[in-house]
């Protein structure tokens, strides 16, 4: 059985080992040889622990820090926010609700989150709606516009929109705005993803609907549109406290290294990402060869992708190849459920490396900054907003510029202790969750109008 | 210092507390962008007076934690971006404690820009890497539990408030006061006669320090006056 079998095997749960894989760098007989133990992960997803309570986070931002988020909360106390998304779980905005409804309730903004239903028809459109508003290509039929509106009016009928603040994130929720009503209730379009190039026709369509907030927020200016309201900015951000970020003991760090049979006494570099083009891995791997002719390091590249999606798995293929029969490369295809493994392999790794040819924002280069490492990423989508060159990480544009810059960190220690230790603060000032709390409290307080902005020189 | 004026400086009295407020903000996207150098002078002219503010000021505290090579939005663009040094050296070497007010702190940008693209006049319409995305701070002052009647008291909460309060005090006072001090200082020197240590507090660089080392350096002033 080749590698490539044995991975899909494992993945969908029809194979004899726990979960996840180690992929060598090649699908060869001979490379078998080199059996790998394999690593200890659950075939099912673990269940999720308890969210964190506001004081958990106060050995990480401190109590004054604290002190500011519930006094900025007074001014909304007993308000009601209604957040409305497409899903309840998966996917990076269930993830962030899952964290930051609860923080709201416990500062006592009686904050609910409701999820839209529709059949299969509605989230095809809005899928091709989603694709086509980051740049791709979708025909707005008179029958897309009528599965859309009509789910619309199914889930207007059955929610209730009593509430202060009323919150749609993304583009599926975003026509409900018709029950907007004049005398109550703030309207707010959270839009997730980038509109700088959208589809015209699909943005024409949804354009007349968002124009009715009374607010909208992107991720990054870059990604915003000119709308009749005002914008906002609303990084995304991290949890500290999830299984993705918090600390680890080192013990564990060690264990699932020794799983994966990665040498610590070594340089590791290593990018986590989704087998996909647009993250580059091959180029990744390239660069790694370059390097390797003047510094002696492993590169492991993690992520997941290639068990479910087609596409995913002809990218792993492509990496592997590319890999040829190098030891040092370390090919991981790991489930959905392994962000404490991914915790474990970023803490243990010398440079992180993102290499995107587009991204969104780029959470794992958050991610890879907040455990204080030195990032060598790509400068595209939101990267750049996180990476400041050479002062919180540096930015590179090819192959070469990669290679040279793992060379030249892996010989610079100390410069890259320094940018890893501002890569830290940059994430602890602005892209924690605790940061987009305050946030929400700051927006809230201006849509209400409990308190007024103050100029600058008024203070 | 004598033992006896320490001891003075110990128990005297403010004739007014200190209120230590912290301030927080939310940034609005704003309608101005630029795509060179030429944009960037006609959007700085027209751009509302918050989007100054935090390019400037408020940007400093999001990246205090960078101790040399960030100076202000604006410079840091003009080297990532358009790669013109020259103009991003001058623009770094913009220090937001010499401005009183907004007004005069955009026309020293202007200025410096203009300056720079009569000298360089090819720089003004080459396209930047990536464009300026001009924003504005909302600012809510928060108060904190933390009042000071004497330097004991003053010390304290210099300890326990977040670097907000501490930008917010030290930094931004700047704007409010139209004095080239800061609500320590001013404070120190005001309330308390303590015009020296008012003086050393006011002359921490801010651009080759976080705002831990600034809380620190006070700390510092005060605990050496404290004895």
């Amino acid at each position: 059985m080749s590698d490539g079998q044995r991975m899909q095997d494992t993945m969908t749960g029809n194979g004899p080992v726990e979960g996840g894989s180690v992929v060598s760098a090649s699908a060869t007989p001979e490379i078998e040889r080199r059996q790998r133990p394999r690593p200890k992960i659950s075939s099912t997803p673990p269940a999720p622990p308890p969210p964190p309570r506001l004081d958990d986070y106060a050995s990480i931002i401190g109590q004054p820090e604290l002190d500011d988020l519930r006094f900025l909360a007074q001014y909304v106390r007993c308000k009601t926010v209604k957040m409305v998304n497409s899903t309840a779980v998966g996917g990076g905005v269930a993830e962030m609700l899952n964290r930051l409804v609860p923080l709201m309730n416990e500062l006592e903004v009686v904050t609910r989150w409701e999820v839209i239903t529709g059949g299969n028809d509605f989230f095809e459109v809005t899928k091709g709606f989603h694709n086509a508003l980051q740049g791709g290509e979708y025909s707005v039929t008179q029958a897309v516009k009528d599965i859309f509106l009509s789910y619309t009016e199914q889930n207007r009928q059955r929610m209730d929109f009593s509430e202060d603040v009323l919150v749609m994130h993304d583009p599926q929720p975003a026509a409900l705005i018709r029950s907007k009503r004049s005398d109550h209730g703030r309207w707010v379009w959270r839009c997730h993803i980038d509109l700088s190039n959208p589809s015209p026709e699909v943005w024409g369509f949804l354009r007349p609907f968002v124009d009715q907030y009374d607010a909208a927020i992107f991720s990054s200016p870059a990604f915003s549109r000119q709308l009749a309201c005002p914008q906002y900015l609303f990084y995304p951000c991290i949890d500290p406290l999830s299984e993705k970020n918090k600390d680890l003991e080192e013990s564990f760090v060690q264990k699932v290294c020794d799983d994966f049979t990665i040498d610590r006494s070594r340089p590791i570099v290593t990018q986590i990402s989704r087998f996909d083009r647009l993250k580059d891995p091959v180029g990744v791997i390239q660069a790694y060869k370059l390097a390797r002719k003047y510094v002696d390091c492993q590169l492991v590249l993690a992520g997941g992708g290639a068990t479910d999606d087609p596409e995913g798995a002809a990218v792993l293929q492509e990496v592997m190849e590319e890999a040829d029969d190098d030891p040092d490369i370390i090919i991981l295809n790991l489930p959905a459920w392994s962000a404490i493994e991914i915790n474990a392999l970023q803490r243990a790794s010398t440079l992180i490396i993102q290499k995107s040819l587009k991204e969104g924002f780029g959470l794992t280069v958050t991610e890879g900054l907040w455990k204080g490492k030195p990032v060598i990423a790509g400068a595209v989508g939101g990267i750049p907003t996180q990476v400041i060159h050479k002062l919180t990480g540096v930015l590179v544009h090819s192959v070469e510029g990669c290679a040279y810059q793992i060379r030249y960190l892996l010989t610079h220690p100390d410069y890259a202790a320094q940018l890893g230790r501002n890569g830290r603060e940059h994430v602890k000032e602005n892209f924690l969750m605790t940061t987009n709390v305050k946030r929400w409290l700051l927006l809230l307080q201006i849509l209400l109008g409990t308190t007024k902005p103050h100029p600058p020189e008024q203070g | 210092m004598a033992t006896a004026e320490m001891n003075a400086i110990v128990h005297r009295q403010a004739r007014a507390p200190f209120h230590f407020q912290s301030a927080a903000h939310l940034i609005r996207i704003g309608r101005e962008k630029a795509n060179n150098l030429s944009e960037l002078l006609e959007a700085l002219k027209v751009c509302p007076d918050g989007s100054i503010f935090q390019h400037t000021f408020q940007t400093l505290r999001e990246h205090h934690f960078i101790r040399e090579g960030f100076s202000n939005d604006f410079a840091h663009w003009a080297f990532a971006a358009c790669n013109e040094v020259g103009l991003a050296e001058r623009l770094a070497g913009i220090d937001v404690r010499e401005f009183m007010s907004i007004a005069a702190l955009r026309q020293r940008l202007v200025d410096i820009i203009e300056t720079y693209l009569q000298q360089n006049p090819r720089a003004r319409e080459r396209v930047a890497f990536e464009p300026f995305y001009f924003s504005a701070s909302e600012v809510i002052v928060i108060p904190t539990p933390f009042v000071a009647q004497d330097l004991a008291e003053f010390a304290d909460g210099i300890r326990h408030v977040s670097l907000a309060s501490i930008h917010f005090h030290f930094i931004d006072a700047r704007l409010r006061l139209k004095l080239d001090s800061n609500d320590f200082s001013l404070w120190l020197e005001h309330e308390l006669d303590l015009g020296r240590l008012a003086d050393h507090i006011n002359r921490i660089d801010i651009y080759t320090s976080t705002l831990h080392d600034v809380r620190r350096a006070i700390l510092r002033f005060v605990q050496s006056a404290l004895g």
